[in-house]
């Protein structure tokens, strides 16, 4: 096999696993809901991994990405819906997520990236509630009423298609956003990117006098982990639900399970969210059915145990295991 | 390299005090002095991990006193630290591919080519058989030993270490100063090493030795003529060097 396609090798697990989420959903009745909740938490633990994981800090304002890429798909078909786009409202939605999304991510990055781990986290604390009651006070965007965009939607599709886009394709969308942050992944891991964030995130002040520029690859894998999540907004929260409600889109509840899928599965591994992602998801499905609102409790524990007996999460500890074996080249 | 009265202080404590100090191409200077004479700031100062709060660094003749670190590595000053700082968690290779992925070459080459560099250096400092280990399993001296082969690979034209053979046996700081001398003939960089108390390092290898004392600069001349000063006898070496 030639060098280039062995570089590739890393994602078949990861596409596989897809695959089969997406062959489950479609071929077993009443799989859809929690395939698509399984994917949505692989996606988002893939989208916070290129920041969390490559780089070690942590941004507690995390969800606020998510939620400005919700609010750029619901402006989108709220506002432009007369416009004869299309299906091109839709793309217009994923524009407008992506750029708000990354604005964001510049204006918060460029500042407060200059901080180190402990002092960026705090920094970051306060965005997203800032975000939200600036949304809330100033009444801009539907204020705390948010937006509900169900009859833009239906008005512009006609009900079967705009059924099918929110029960479908925005499901499906989130699948392929998480096969793209795969591939984005891989080429960070794999590339120029990859060795700066690892010296940086093992030794920031040796990365520079190593002829590393922190600011700019942090800010770049802030800036890509900003923009996957505000597509993953966009889509898994703004078309499939029509609706942006601030309490729900700022939830700070999001952020925590992004952190807990990435440390599960294993931070800076190509593999590690979408383990983590799986595991979480079922395991908080399962809770929620077993134990109604304990799932936190219970988490917070085997977090613990996690960090503590494999600090690399399942994916780095599986990594270590299968070292010269046949596998290796096939688990990042 | 230039140095021009750089002057060093944390609130009341002055940790650099005027000094000057100029680095031709290709030479091999000794810094010694006696822990907390300043050595370690004057490297942050050079490298760019502190800016000075009077005077100014020159490089090449050209101002760097306001350039961040990792632009000076890009033009050619590469360090080594006193306490190793690998990066623990990637392999020695990978290690070693960071410097040459952006050192000098930064923009020119790309990951696999600077794999075929970090061997080389590799090779060099003899770390072959460790090459696939994460670079934190290494022993200490081995640890010093990739540091040293991570900046080579910067293909730097100032290399400043850090007490690089602090801990290393005798015969193995002697191998390294022929080591570092070969380089020095090959590649023309220029080698300052900072020394506490190994003077058979600075005899071996420095062609110029600065010393310091109390963050000023004391002496700075031809090897044997500055470790045969009078005061640095006195306040450093206690005794004169060919008892030491």
């Amino acid at each position: 096999m030639t060098r280039g396609a062995t570089k590739y090798l890393p994602l078949l697990p990861v596409y596989l696993i897809y695959l089969v989420l997406f062959l489950v959903a479609e071929g077993m009745p009443g799989m859809w809901q929690l395939m698509a909740m399984l994917v949505f938490y692989c996606a988002v633990g893939q989208a916070f991994n290129i920041f969390l994981g490559m780089t070690g800090y942590v941004n507690f304002g995390y969800v606020a990405f998510l939620a400005l890429g919700t609010y750029g798909m619901a402006l989108s078909i709220y506002h432009f819906h007369q416009l004869p786009l299309g299906v091109g409202i839709v793309l217009l939605g994923l524009l407008l997520a992506v750029v708000m999304a990354v604005l964001l991510a510049l204006m918060v990055g460029a500042v407060a990236l200059r901080l180190g781990g402990a002092y960026f986290a705090i920094a970051t604390i306060g965005v997203n509630e800032g975000f939200r009651y600036l949304i809330e006070g100033t009444k801009i965007w539907g204020g705390s009423e948010g937006i509900i965009f169900s009859k833009q939607l239906l008005d512009t599709f006609g009900r079967e298609v705009a059924n099918k886009l929110s029960t479908f394709w925005a499901d499906v969308s989130v699948l392929i956003i998480a096969a793209l942050a795969a591939l984005i992944t891989l080429h960070f891991i794999r590339g120029k990117t990859g060795y700066a964030l690892m010296a940086l995130r093992e030794d920031e002040e040796a990365a520079k006098v190593m002829g590393i520029n922190v600011t700019k690859y942090k800010l770049i894998a802030f800036v890509t982990s900003a923009a996957l999540a505000g597509l993953i907004g966009a889509m898994a929260w703004g078309l499939k639900l029509t609706y942006v409600f601030p309490p729900e889109a700022f939830d700070i509840s999001y952020t925590v399970e992004g952190i807990i899928i990435v440390m599960l599965g294993g931070a800076g591994t190509l593999l590690g969210p979408v383990v983590g992602g799986l595991l979480y998801g079922l395991a908080k499905y399962w809770l929620t059915v077993i134990l109604p609102g304990f799932q936190l409790l219970i988490f917070a524990p085997i977090i613990i145990v996690v960090v503590v007996a494999f600090p690399e999460g399942i994916v780095g500890m599986l990594r270590q295991r299968l070292k010269g074996t046949p596998f290796e080249p096939f688990v990042l | 390299m230039k140095l021009d009265r750089v002057t060093k202080r944390f609130g009341g404590l002055v940790a650099v005090n005027e000094v000057s100090l100029e680095i031709e191409q290709g030479e091999l200077i000794g810094i010694v002095g006696p822990n907390g004479s300043g050595k370690t700031t004057l490297y942050n100062l050079i490298s760019g991990i502190y800016h000075p709060d009077e005077g100014r660094v020159f490089f090449e003749g050209r101002d760097i006193t306001d350039l961040p670190p990792y632009e000076r590595a890009h033009l050619g000053i590469a360090r080594t630290f006193q306490i190793s700082r690998p990066f623990g968690s990637a392999t020695v290779r990978e290690n070693v591919a960071v410097g040459a992925l952006f050192g000098t070459l930064h923009g020119q080459i790309g990951v696999e080519e600077a794999m075929e560099v970090a061997d080389r250096y590799i090779e060099l400092v003899g770390l072959t058989p460790e090459r696939d280990k994460p670079a934190g399993a290494l022993t200490p001296v081995e640890k010093k030993l990739m540091e040293i082969a991570r900046a080579l690979a910067m293909r730097p034209k100032l290399l400043l270490m850090d007490e690089a053979m602090a801990g290393m046996h005798p015969k193995d700081i002697d191998k390294l100063v022929a080591f570092l001398r070969k380089v020095r003939d090959e590649e023309g960089i220029a080698i300052v090493a900072m020394v506490e108390h190994i003077m058979r390092a600075v005899v071996g290898m420095a062609e110029r030795v600065m010393v310091m004392h109390q963050g000023r600069k004391m002496v700075d001349a031809p090897t044997a003529e500055a470790l045969g000063d009078q005061r640095v006898v006195d306040i450093y070496l206690g005794r004169p060097l060919e008892e030491v």
